[in-house]
């Protein structure tokens, strides 16, 4: 109890947000946005799929690969059911599966919905590699929007 | 995904209805610890500052309540000397949860009331204030089912409908409310941490374990939403009613937040918006 009355009286000098990392890190913004990078494309993947698009389905492979090489720790799907976006949701690649117009919608949704997000982080990110990850997959969307 | 054609409802600020809980100005105190902040909606915006920092229209959409100014760049420093719309208006914390949807239509909680309380530990004389900048997820936004859920769905003033983790059917002229603890034990030094969950943990038998010593108010948080009825088509941006989680990131001024804790909290009395007992 004394501990604890001691470690009350003490608290205020101890209270320190996490000390914010050095520019150019792989710090709490860069590891965010991998994790929901390898949950958006892991499900964008199963939509590309029923599409047999094999530069889609090539983009996305090339990217989990490069995603998966920046995570510092195992990773885990903060993600799995949210609706998040550019990414599809089971529903979603469920009614692709039956539905051709639905396929067509749900990736074109895919493209432009997961670009923003890909702005969004590049103004965000300051870690070189984990921005040049963010390059290549603007890149890819920017060209796959193109080919229509 | 969003859907193309999603239709936001318009954000409109929806001040809580004065809350109805009997003031306790006359007569005897009332002797349950507690003190309370009754908020409205703020804003509706794809960000979460907690688990996806600075990465703005990235998350599903969340409501926030309280502090005006939240959005995924939000930091401690950019909270302070903001407002926001909490009774007290002391009280700008920040606040949010998922957002509601029937089918694509977002419905936004009409009552939103976060209490204080002393209750959980055996010894709340010993309640430190919230850390200023604490930071706090509660729920389980990836809850698959019941077992891994801590959500609890009810109606507003229909009793005999029982509880449940997901969303239950409220008789007309009620409404669906649900209920969240939020974590009370810190571990004393961290105001966030890297699952932004292992910083915090529950009281076990009436105290802190001596991983996380340090005993703070157990935050409540109670949101009624203008919906009875059938609950299909009910959803939250995070997925069915199990997956409901809440996060704080307290910025109470220090001192609003010490006295509360002193005058209700450690002595076991029953407050008003002020943080004044009876």
């Amino acid at each position: 109890m004394t501990a604890l009355l001691l470690a009350g009286l003490l608290l205020p000098a101890c209270q320190q947000e996490p000390p914010p990392p050095p520019q150019n890190s792989y710090g709490a913004t860069e590891r965010a946005f991998v994790e929901l990078a390898i949950a958006t494309d892991e499900q964008a993947l199963k939509l590309v799929e029923l599409d047999d698009n094999p530069a889609l389905i090539e983009n996305r492979k090339t990217e989990l690969a490069e995603l998966r090489k920046l995570l510092d720790a195992p990773y885990v799907n903060h993600h799995a059911g949210h609706d998040m976006p550019g990414m599809p949701t089971d529903a979603e690649i469920q009614l692709a599966s039956t539905s051709p117009d639905a396929l067509k919608q749900f990736v074109h949704a895919h493209l432009t919905e997961s670009l923003d997000v890909l702005r969004s982080a590049g103004a965000a990110i300051t870690h070189p590699p984990t921005a040049e990850v963010v390059d290549l997959m603007e890149r890819h969307r920017a060209a796959e929007l193109a080919a229509g | 995904m969003r859907k193309p054609a999603l239709p936001i409802a318009s954000v409109i600020v929806l001040m809580a209805a004065a809350l109805s809980v009997p003031g306790a100005a006359q007569g005897e105190p009332v002797r349950v610890a507690e003190f309370v902040a009754d908020c409205g909606l703020s804003h509706r915006l794809a960000d979460d500052p907690i688990v996806l920092p600075n990465l703005a229209g990235a998350s599903h959409f969340h409501d926030f309540f309280g502090n005006h100014s939240t959005n995924a760049r939000s930091t401690q420093q950019s909270l302070e000397g903001q407002t926001g719309n909490c009774n007290p208006a002391a009280d700008i914390s920040s606040y949010w949860v998922p957002t509601m949807y029937r089918n694509n239509t977002a419905i936004a909680p009409t009552g939103i009331t976060f209490y204080y309380l002393g209750e959980g530990v055996n010894n709340p004389a010993a309640i430190q204030p919230t850390p200023y900048g604490l930071k706090i997820v509660a729920g389980n936004a990836k809850a698959t089912g019941d077992a891994d859920s801590i959500a609890r769905w009810s109606c507003l003033h229909a009793g005999h409908v029982n509880p449940s983790k997901n969303f239950v059917e409220c008789p007309a002229g009620t409404m669906l409310e649900t209920y969240l603890d939020f974590p009370q034990c810190w571990d004393g030094r961290n105001l966030d941490s890297a699952d932004h969950k292992s910083h915090m943990t529950y009281p076990v038998a009436g105290g802190c374990p001596s991983s996380h010593p340090v005993s703070v108010p157990k935050l409540r948080m109670v949101l009624r939403y203008p919906v009875n009825g059938s609950t299909a088509g009910l959803r939250l941006s995070s997925g069915t009613g199990q997956t409901m989680h809440g996060d704080f990131f307290n910025v109470w001024p220090r001192a609003e937040m010490e006295r509360r804790v002193r005058n209700c909290l450690n002595v076991v009395l029953k407050c008003d918006h002020a943080g004044n007992h009876g």
